[in-house]
């Protein structure tokens, strides 16, 4: 018990040093809120002395037109837009004030107002006014101009970010033979605009937070208004308000920190690249989560059986794609169970083979000195080591590696009589259907998976298959995502949403939004 | 699910669990590679005996059994490795003699390297000799009960003796494999009777009713199927041998035949007329006169003439047809009486399911007769008649 004790006490002394730790966070913050007095040359060292240290902030001083008013746009080198800088900020203050100045009855010469440029002068469409340190610091650093001029205590912010961004470009990890060829960027603004530029979309909510608290990164969570369950949008913007963490550097850190059982080996966040399958989800009535800086967006909640979807699903006609989707539902099988299978086969029920076959394999196995389990692990992880190192690779030397890989797994280590040629082929065909997994990280998870069926085969034979399956299933059944069973529309049973289950019903019959989300209007086709 | 302390324990706790289950080790597994596959077994009766175990004085005035197992094991399959080995047989037959089936089974472990392993068993192979002096319901009661074998696999009878049947001159070939595969010949033949299983065999000894089994001669390293054994029902033993001809008929009463021939002599040339048989229908219909019980057997089939040595310059007629038509079904009713001679008057047993069909439509008459069935069907008339047609005749038009 006393063990126990110290463990709790342990524990309250982390938790004090985690309160202590954020109220320093405040307290620095406070400090550094320093209010502008007006007075240039105070008000400059205040801002030098907190950022001017940095190479790439510039700091550009001249003066007002004819006035002699001293001035200094302070922007961040790259970030910024210089174009914009020159000929809509410096132009206008420089050159073209003192004609405009002279037609103003209000203005005085030797002094500037706040009035005067923001109104008249400045052609910047976005504009905002700080009184401080920290807000100028904060909006300089995520490129706006901020234009201090003398004897006014309020800096105008100058919207002129520029950030780096590539073109849009198709996204790589899911591609699609017919779909749109867009993906999403590592830009937020260019993200949403996406979305929005989807039609007339008045419905569609983008609700802004930060998140990260020394970063305070922009994110997004993006729903249908007149669509999407109110109680999940709520549970959501819970969830993201309840992330408290320094950085968030990719989304996967968000879907890391929503989720609702980090210990499960299922990925409860869908993860995509692409704005059609995204909004796919927001007219189901689901929430997607955007972070700047990563052209990954998520969405909740997630089934297993979109894990084994593709947007192309849905273009195709409902036929082949149908039986696309029992395709891969049969990939998703033999990728969790095939060397699990093989191995209680040729160890324990050599009676369930085929006697043809099982004279071949008897004759394949004869001199490998290894058992079953041996032979397959030896086989699957030798084969996880090719993935993840093709993986890494250049692409030229990756394709080496294949070659390399292919020739020294396939024939190699039969010839050496290392592993038998229907282990390869076992191992082979299991890899290859964990890559016909649309959804990356639903693969790995059954890539994972496999090894535990490989021990309770092992152990038990298909006796301890089924038990495993078994243990998976329980699990799976108590699984949620935001509230959605995991393995809806089979537990609990919806008859309706099987429409869009293992097969995919002509649109004609799918007249209804998934009843699974509680959606607000459920009507999706008259 | 957080991680405190309480969540902490109870995880430990189940890990404990799961390593529990490691202590099981491997539960009854075995590899593939270690097994000796049993494909066919043979059963002889021994009658010099010269076991050295029977100094033990275990087996006095018992029939002495050889049972003989034929194994596939990854030796003999041979893989790509071992080219050179042609000489190499596919098989290997381990004989052992014993007074009862497991106990000499048991004793093959003494001689073999690997784990003997029935489920893919294929075939049993009875010898003539034994069929006829032990009962076949004691003989078989261990095949019909072990689990490993499977209700699947055929019971054959061998003119001579068992294990000759499970050899072969062809290295590459296992005996046992090629016995299951011209079984399936029944097909296309009536002198082969449909397989005769485990589970069908253990109903026939259980209603002790007499039944064929498929015969099977080998001759110099040749297996050959040649007729039927005939099973009494009462002593379950072998009484007798159909011969190929007995066995057709035996095939046209009961109407199970798929395919076949018909081979008859045209009545005006003298020439061969073959009727190949593309269905087959047989209804045997029992009557009741009071103490009198009589059969009509009503054949009907539909064929092609297949070949036929009439020259003719016509074109077939319907008369033609007809005649052929004619000479076939006397052949197959000559066909059956033959049979029916046989069986009732030589061997004096039903095996040709009369008894059944009375059992169905006179289940209160079969009572009073079903112990003395095989004497009562030896006097029983049995009228039969034969409807052939030809419905075409291939592609020649002469």
């Amino acid at each position: 018990m006393k063990w126990w004790k110290s463990k709790i006490k342990q524990k309250l002394d982390f938790e004090n040093q985690k309160e202590n730790a954020l109220k320093y966070a405040e307290e620095s913050s406070n400090e550094s809120s320093n209010q502008f007095t007006g007075d240039y040359t105070v008000d400059l060292e205040l801002v030098r002395k907190e950022i001017g240290h940095n190479w790439d902030v510039q700091f550009r001083e001249f003066q007002i037109g004819n006035t002699g008013v001293h001035a200094v746009i302070i922007f961040v080198n790259g970030l910024s837009d210089k174009e914009l800088i020159n000929n809509h900020i410096m132009k206008s203050l420089m050159l073209s004030f003192s004609e405009k100045s002279y037609d103003d009855p209000s203005f005085v010469k030797g002094a500037v107002s706040k009035e005067l440029i923001k109104n008249q002068v400045l052609s910047i469409s976005e504009l905002t006014e700080v009184y401080d340190l920290k807000g100028l610091v904060s909006k300089v650093l995520t490129g706006s101009t901020a234009l201090l001029v003398d004897g006014m205590s309020t800096v105008l912010i100058l919207g002129t970010t520029k950030g780096k961004s590539r073109n849009i470009e198709e996204p790589v990890s899911e591609a699609l033979v017919r779909g749109p060829r867009v993906g999403f960027t590592e830009t937020l603004s260019d993200n949403t605009a996406l979305l929005r530029q989807h039609g007339d979309t008045r419905n569609l909510s983008i609700i802004n937070f930060q998140v990260g608290r020394r970063t305070k990164k922009e994110l997004v969570i993006v729903y249908m208004q007149e669509i999407a369950d109110p109680n999940l949008v709520e549970e959501v913007k819970k969830r993201i308000k309840k992330i408290n963490i320094d950085d968030v550097p990719e989304s996967g850190y968000v879907e890391q920190l929503i989720e609702d059982n980090y210990l499960s080996p299922f990925t409860q966040v869908q993860n995509t690249e692409r704005p059609d399958r995204v909004f796919g989800a927001l007219m189901e009535g689901r929430v997607a989560v955007l972070l700047d800086g990563t052209p990954f967006a998520l969405i909740v909640p997630v089934t297993f059986s979109m894990l084994l979807q593709s947007p192309e699903d849905y273009y195709e006609r409902w036929l082949p794609s149908s039986l696309i989707r029992l395709l891969r539902y049969l990939a998703a099988a033999i990728s969790l169970l095939g060397p699990s299978l093989y191995i209680s086969f040729v160890s324990f029920h050599q009676g369930l083979i085929p006697t043809k076959l099982a004279f071949s394999m008897m004759g394949t196995r004869e001199g490998v000195p290894f058992p079953a389990i041996i032979e397959a692990l030896i086989m699957e992880v030798a084969i996880e080591i090719l993935r993840e190192a093709g993986l890494r690779l250049p692409k030229p030397i990756g394709a080496t590696m294949g070659i390399v890989g292919g020739l020294v797994i396939g024939e190699a280590a039969v010839q050496a009589g290392i592993v038998s040629p229907i282990m390869v082929i076992v191992v082979a065909l299991t890899a290859i259907s964990s890559f016909a997994i649309p959804q990356y990280s639903a693969g790995i998870t059954l890539r994972m998976l496999r090894f535990g069926a490989m021990f309770f085969a092992t152990m038990f034979g298909l006796y301890g298959v089924v038990l495993f399956f078994l243990f998976l299933c329980s699990h799976l059944v108590k699984l949620k995502s935001f509230g959605v069973p995991y393995v809806s529309p089979t537990v609990p049973y919806r008859a309706s949403d099987w429409k869009d289950f293992m097969v995919r019903m002509p649109l004609m019959m799918m007249k209804r939004r998934p009843k699974m989300l509680h959606t607000k209007d459920s009507i999706r086709k008259d | 699910m957080k991680l405190n302390y309480y969540n902490i324990r109870l995880l430990l706790g189940l890990l404990l669990f799961l390593m529990i289950l490691l202590l099981t080790g491997c539960w009854s597994s075995k590899e593939i590679e270690d097994l000796g596959l049993i494909v066919g077994t043979a059963l002889d009766i021994e009658n010099d005996g010269g076991s050295w175990e029977e100094q033990d004085g275990e087996y006095s005035n018992r029939d002495l059994i050889t049972i003989t197992n034929q194994f596939v094991t990854s030796e003999t399959i041979g893989t790509g490795a071992k080219e050179g080995s042609t000489q190499q047989k596919a098989y290997k037959n381990v004989s052992e003699t014993g007074d009862a089936i497991l106990p000499t089974l048991r004793n093959m472990i003494l001689k073999i390297d690997k784990r003997a392993f029935a489920e893919h068993s294929k075939v049993l192979v009875i010898g003539e000799d034994l069929a006829s002096t032990v009962n076949m319901q004691q003989l078989l009661d261990f095949f019909l009960r072990e689990l490993e074998i499977r209700p699947s696999s055929t019971i054959l009878i061998a003119k001579n003796r068992a294990s000759d049947t499970l050899e072969s001159k062809e290295t590459v070939e296992i005996p046992a494999f090629q016995l299951v595969e011209i079984i399936k010949g029944y097909e296309r033949t009536t002198k082969i009777l449909p397989p005769m299983t485990f589970a069908k065999l253990d109903g026939k000894l259980h209603s002790g009713s007499s039944f064929l089994l498929q015969n099977v001669v080998s001759e110099k390293g040749e297996v050959k199927f040649a007729g039927a054994a005939v099973i009494e029902g009462k002593t379950k033993k072998l009484i007798g041998v159909l011969n190929n001809k007995e066995l057709e008929g035996i095939t046209w009463i009961t109407g199970k035949g798929k395919g076949g021939l018909v081979k008859s002599l045209d009545e005006e040339t003298d020439q061969p007329i073959i009727y190949e048989v593309l269905s087959m229908k047989s209804k045997i219909i029992p009557h009741v006169d009071g103490d009198n019980i009589s059969f009509d057997v009503n054949i009907e089939s539909e064929g092609r003439i297949a070949e036929h040595w009439v020259l003719s310059e016509k074109p077939f007629n319907n008369e033609f047809l007809k005649r052929a038509e004619k000479v076939s079904e006397k052949e197959v009713e000559q066909l059956v009486k033959n049979t029916l001679d046989k069986i009732q008057k030589e061997y004096q047993v039903d095996v040709s399911g009369f008894g059944n069909r009375l059992r169905i439509e006179y289940p209160k008459v079969w009572k009073k007769v079903k112990k003395d069935w095989d004497q009562t069907f030896s006097e029983v008339p049995i009228k039969c008649k034969v409807k052939l047609t030809i419905k075409d005749y291939g592609t020649s038009g002469y």
